[in-house]
């Protein structure tokens, strides 16, 4: 458990003390790292789906929680780490690739690996500070990972992104600070089982505000989402990748299910609040879509949109639509990724970001157009890819929970969502190139591997919804999310 | 042979066009032969099945692929556009030869697994791919217009998908199973009706029917000749009217109000498009047009309720397809040899491309429904079903006029067409011309073979093996056809006008050089067939319809995309950059959430 | 009580300042102002009426203490919070390079 923090705090002090060494050394140091890292969440998966929905629990310095501190992974954890890990070893190596272009790559991958575990490290945590030190620490780095190249856009991009996220982090933290008055302990479980005690107090619910507040924000949930067009936009391409398709989740969205369903236990107010910020975010993500010109900003107001479908399916709150939330986190997470690194290979071919100066990408690096053009085509929802499974689930479940006109709403979007990338990227694509593109640079061949391999992800993806696959890899999330209140006897359970 | 022909018949062609993809562009004399094996075998296999049927394939316990009466005969259809456009695309296509082989396999398996699916989460995915598909082979031609129609086909396509899912999603929670052949709902309530339509929408996409027939004309124009007789003219419509018809006869008992809507769809499709093809300069748009217009005749037919009406539905689908396709290739065929597609410049071909000519011709006659071709049996049905249904409404009148009139209209363009394309004097644009190789007049030839046949020998061939058995119920033929006896008076009357013209007409004829006003002209510039029917747009109602529609105005995707950008711009107004503006959306939101919780 | 709402009092004000201020500085000191709030309040809600400092010695009985978990976890905020003003002021200085001036409603390049 230990591992997903050791090895990329070791790997960002070792990238900082082999600062003047060859990019080669430092290169390969990072790739074992990542990998290593990837091959563990798996082996952790099938460990926790093996053990059929157990947690498995790993104390720190020998005190037991309550009183000590732990880490723990259950089946959404587990799941989760896999998504992390797997998005971070792709963007590794293309970041290997990526970023010649700039001075001081140890700087870069330093910073990296201290993102990567800040995100492992919410994602392990079993007590509510240690869930904020990561946070923080993650969106620390996020905020200087943001502003990398100090180009003016990046300076304000970073700079709006850095405030309003502080303060989100401030309201979570005089949200941690209300609820340890209220339950004189930090452990996740302890606050559970306080809490199960005495439901409705109204601490709980001021708490369950201050909470929302800052972890939408994070998550980009609309009306708290307007930073996410301006970090996204302005970063570079594998940070954009890394932020949309990773930090958001985490930070955001697994923050909100970890604390909403596992530690104060789902009431509806909380469940309505959700559909009614992931609607909102569907659509004004949708629309807003629309009006862009510059590919990376439509790639985020897409993001927004979709993690709207997320927020919405884990507000339906039935089994299938759990499911539906967390296939679909996982879809979006690959997809999303790839579609950034191509837009980081096209900006780098064409030397701008504005698509109606674009076209003819397909003819000349034919790996990022036809993978983007799947990339694309997943999120949209069209067969066989995986996103169409996730949406048909997602719409099925609302209709199966009694909402038909949730489901009427989802459709619409898929529709729009359709509508925006194919008519912003088809005239990129297609269509004979622009006469300068000889001069051009090509794209470097490693960035062509990790994007295939997103390709053959996401195109793979379906797969896990057989039966056998299923049980093994996301049945366990589920189950994390709809015995939600089972978590604290579990984890308390687990130590005895 | 197989034990289980079904699934092979679907996934062997998707796997072999991965297989055509992978391989690299030199090998093009690999590509061709495997693609031509891989279809033929599908050919066959297909009418194996048929005569097999039906032939149920088992995953788990439920029946996942299913071939009825229904689905056999349009599955030897479709493999059988393939194998004869592929033959034809041995000739004709120039570049990406694993790509487009690759995507036509592709395309081929999708639409048997469209066809053979019993499941209706099988039949989306396959079809849901089959709009990737068209995409994707019409962006081969690389060119800025194929880009935006290939982009409009896909998003009005994919949009209808979306819309489908719901409508599944609908049956799901109604009936809880996926299995067409168990589900047959009555429409009763609001719910039945929603997923009904739902469907019907998907449906007419695909096959192109108005309002979401937009993308049907510019993807015509802009594909290249065999994409464009592959799928708008044949595939999409056999499977855009075959899901109609399954949904309207196994998976809902449809009522006399849905039957209305959908005659009401076709008599506007029927005539709002064979108006805007009288227009058309462009050779592929004018058939883009008459495809859409064709399509009105199918929905005419099966709305009209009535076993023959219906009937007659199925036999234009089948009819439509051969001609439509036969009267694509034929533009391929004008287009690579010619260059060009506009009609103002084409003129005279009939002497150097006799084949391509006798071919158009043929198929001209069956679309406009002239005995005895195979096109005027199948309206004939039509016609005879919607005076059937006399007696469910009164407006059987105004479909029968509609459908009349755009029978009378599409003859009157395909005069056109002919005249400027093949007839009268050779345009000074085209230099030499040669007629087309066999691989691409074959397949026309055939086709246009085929249209006479199922013509003359209709009662005997297409129509007690293929249409009779898939519908329920026996038809009552109004009146007679003597289909043989017409044919052969038919031939007569021709031959004996013929021999009067050669021995005895020529004698009393003095031919002249054309004169105005007893002067010799220096140059009388030729007259194309285009300019006939431009006075048609000075009736001011058409003519503001033809406008309207140039302009898109029918155009759904540009309705959407204007209704998109009215909310768009308020909204990108709103986010104006200034960092304490969004901090007082969090704040405003945050107090709403406030307010929320603690009075509900 | 009364320390508790002059507490939020406090964060209040740093709130306005974060919302209303124009120059990208103040913005910062909101922020500072905020997060000093939030410790602050930590502070206080571990307090115990008659409680001594929790220091654990061989010769005092472990009674009446307050309560030590809050002033680590503010210790810990004050850290935190020291890297975040750190970067904002590193962003504010390389912002004045590029744009020249401190007003945010100028430093307004990227819309929509």
């Amino acid at each position: 458990m230990h591992l997903f923090l050791i090895i990329p705090l070791a790997a960002a002090f070792m990238m900082a003390i082999l600062a003047r060494t060859g990019d080669c050394v430092r290169d390969i140091i990072s790739g074992l790292a990542a990998i290593s890292l990837a091959v563990f969440s798996v082996l952790t998966l099938m460990a926790a789906n093996f053990f059929h929905s157990a947690v498995i629990v790993k104390s720190f310095a020998g005190f037991m929680p309550p009183a000590g501190t732990a880490f723990v992974v259950d089946g959404l954890s587990a799941f989760m780490l896999v998504t992390v890990n797997t998005v971070a070893l792709f963007v590794v190596l293309y970041s290997a690739g990526y970023m010649n272009k700039y001075t001081d790559k140890w700087k870069f991958q330093s910073l990296f690996f201290l993102m990567i575990s800040g995100i492992n490290g919410v994602l392990v945590a079993s007590d509510m500070f240690n869930l904020y030190v990561f946070l923080e620490i993650a969106a620390i780095s996020a905020y200087f990972l943001v502003a990398f190249g100090t180009e003016a856009e990046e300076l304000e991009a970073s700079f709006k992104y850095a405030v309003m996220g502080t303060v989100a982090s401030a309201f979570i933290l005089l949200g941690i600070a209300f609820l340890y008055s209220h339950t004189s302990t930090l452990s996740l479980a302890g606050i559970a089982q306080a809490i199960a005690a005495a439901p409705s107090a109204r601490i709980v619910q001021f708490v369950s505000v201050l909470f929302l507040m800052g972890f939408a924000l994070k998550a980009a949930l609309v009306p708290f989402h307007a930073w996410l067009a301006y970090a996204h936009s302005s970063a570079p391409a594998p940070i954009s990748a890394m932020l949309s398709g990773v930090l958001i989740k985490v930070l955001g969205i697994y923050a909100i299910a970890r604390i909403f369903f596992s530690v104060f236990g789902a009431s509806a107010g909380i469940c309505q609040i959700l559909i009614a910020l992931g609607v909102l975010s569907m659509i004004a993500g949708g629309v807003l879509a629309f009006g862009q010109s510059d590919i990376k900003r439509l790639f985020a107001y897409s993001t927004v949109s979709q993690i709207g479908y997320v927020a919405l399916a884990l507000g339906v709150a039935t089994p299938l639509a759990f499911f539906g939330a967390v296939f679909h986190l996982f879809n979006h997470s690959i997809v999303k990724s790839l579609l950034f690194l191509n837009s980081g290979s096209i900006e780098q071919m064409f030397r701008t970001r504005d698509l109606s100066k674009i076209s003819g990408v397909v003819a000349g690096a034919p790996v990022t157009g036809y993978t983007s053009i799947m990339g694309a085509m997943s999120i949209s929802g069209v067969p066989p890819f995986g996103g169409f499974w996730s949406k048909l689930i997602i719409i099925f479940a609302c209709l199966q929970a009694g909402h038909p006109v949730l489901a009427a709403i989802a459709v619409l979007v898929s529709v729009m969502t359709m509508a925006y990338y194919f008519a912003a990227m088809t005239p990129a694509l297609f269509g004979a190139g622009i006469n300068s593109f000889n001069a051009v640079k090509k794209v470097h061949g490693i960035m062509n591997v990790s994007v295939m391999a997103l390709a053959v992800l996401a195109l793979a993806a379906p797969l896990a919804l057989l039966p056998e696959m299923r049980q093994r890899l996301i049945d366990g999330a589920v189950q994390a999310l709809v015995n939600g209140s089972a978590y604290a006897a579990t984890v308390l359970g687990a130590i005895k | 042979m197989f034990s289980d022909p079904l699934p092979i018949l679907v996934m062997a062609p998707i796997a072999a066009g991965f297989a055509c993809i992978a391989v690299p562009d030199g090998m093009k004399g690999l590509i061709k032969l495997f693609t031509g094996i891989v279809t033929a075998a599908c050919l066959a296999g297909s009418i194996f099945v048929f005569r097999e049927k039906p032939a149920f394939w088992f995953y788990g316990d439920t029946a996942v692929l299913l071939a009825d009466n229904l689905s056999g005969f349009i599955a030897i259809a479709v493999s059988a556009f393939a194998f004869l456009i592929t033959i034809y695309s041995f000739g004709s296509v120039e570049r990406s030869f694993g790509r487009y082989f690759g995507y036509v396999l592709m395309t081929l398996g999708a639409s048997m697994g469209v066809i053979f699916a019993n499941n209706l989460l099988v039949m989306l995915v396959f079809w849901g791919f089959l709009a990737a598909m068209l995409y994707l082979l019409v962006n081969l031609e690389n060119t800025k217009e194929a880009a935006l129609a290939g982009r409009k086909a896909l998003i009005i396509i994919g949009g209808t998908d979306a819309v489908m899912i719901f409508g599944i999603g609908l049956i799901w929670i109604m009936t809880d199973t996926f299995s067409m052949d168990m589900i047959r709902l009555p429409l009763d309530s609001i719910l039945t009706y929603t997923a009904y339509f739902c469907i019907v929408i998907a449906s007419f996409a695909k096959a192109g029917a108005m309002p979401f027939h937009s993308w049907l004309p510019d993807v015509a124009e802009s594909a290249s000749g065999s994409v464009a007789a592959y799928l708008p003219a044949s595939l999409d419509k056999l499977l855009g009217i075959y899901l109609l018809a399954r949904v309207s006869f196994d998976l809902f008992i449809t009522t006399a109000a849905s039957n209305l809507v959908l005659l009401a769809v076709g008599a506007i499709t029927i005539v709002l498009a064979v108006m805007m093809a009288l227009v058309q300069h462009n050779y592929r748009k004018l058939l883009g047009y008459h495809a859409v217009s064709q399509v009105g005749y199918m929905i005419l037919g099966i709305g009209s309720g009535t076993v023959i009406g219906i009937a007659g539905g199925l036999f234009h689908m089948l009819n439509n397809a051969i001609y439509k396709s036969c009267l694509f290739l034929t533009s391929g065929a004008v287009e690579k040899k010619a260059g060009t597609m506009d009609l103002d410049k084409l003129g005279g071909l009939a002497k150097f491309m006799p084949f391509t000519f006798l071919a158009c011709v043929i198929a001209s006659l069956a679309i406009s429904g002239i005995p005895p071709f195979n096109g005027f049996v199948s309206k004939w049905m039509i016609y005879q079903g919607i005076i059937e249904s006399a007696s469910s409404s009164r407006l059987w009148v105004v479909w029968l006029c509609a459908a009349m009139f755009g029978s009378a209209l599409t003859i009157a363009s395909f005069m056109k067409l002919l005249h400027a394309a093949f007839m009268g004097r050779k345009s000074d644009n085209i230099k030499e011309i040669r007629e087309v190789g066999p691989s691409m007049y074959i397949p026309m030839l055939t086709l246009a073979l085929i249209c006479i046949i199922f013509g003359i020998f209709a009662f005997s061939i297409p129509l007690p093996l293929f249409i009779l058995p898939a519908v329920s119920g026996v038809p009552a033929f109004i009146g007679t056809w003597g289909a043989v006896l017409a044919t052969i008076l038919i031939l007569v009357g021709a031959a004996a006008g013929f021999i009067l013209y050669r021995f005895f007409g020529r004698s009393g004829l003095r031919i002249v050089d054309n004169f105005v006003g007893g002067e010799a002209p220096e140059k009388l510039s030729r007259v194309s067939g285009t300019e006939f029917y431009d006075t048609i747009n000075d009736i001011s109602l058409i003519g503001r319809i033809n406008r309207a529609e140039s302009a898109g105005n029918f155009d759904l995707y540009n309705i959407g995309m204007k209704a998109v950008n009215f909310f768009t711009i308020p909204l990108q107004r709103l986010h104006n950059g200034v960092l304490p503006t969004y901090l007082i959306w969090c704040f405003l939101g945050m107090v709403g959430m406030f307010l929320f919780l603690f009075f509900r | 009580m009364v320390t508790y709402l002059l507490c939020l009092v406090l964060f209040s004000v740093g709130l306005y300042c974060v919302v209303r201020k124009r120059n990208i500085i103040k913005i910062i000191i909101g922020i500072g102002i905020m997060e000093y709030a939030i410790n602050l309040f930590f502070i206080l809600i571990g307090y115990r009426s008659n409680g001594r400092a929790p220091i654990f010695a061989d010769d005092q009985a472990v009674v009446n203490m307050v309560d030590p978990l809050p002033q680590a976890m503010a210790l810990t905020a004050i850290v935190i919070s020291l890297a975040v003003t750190m970067m904002l002021v590193a962003l504010a200085i390389r912002i004045y390079e590029k744009y020249g001036t401190f007003d945010i409603t100028k430093i307004n390049r990227l819309k929509g």
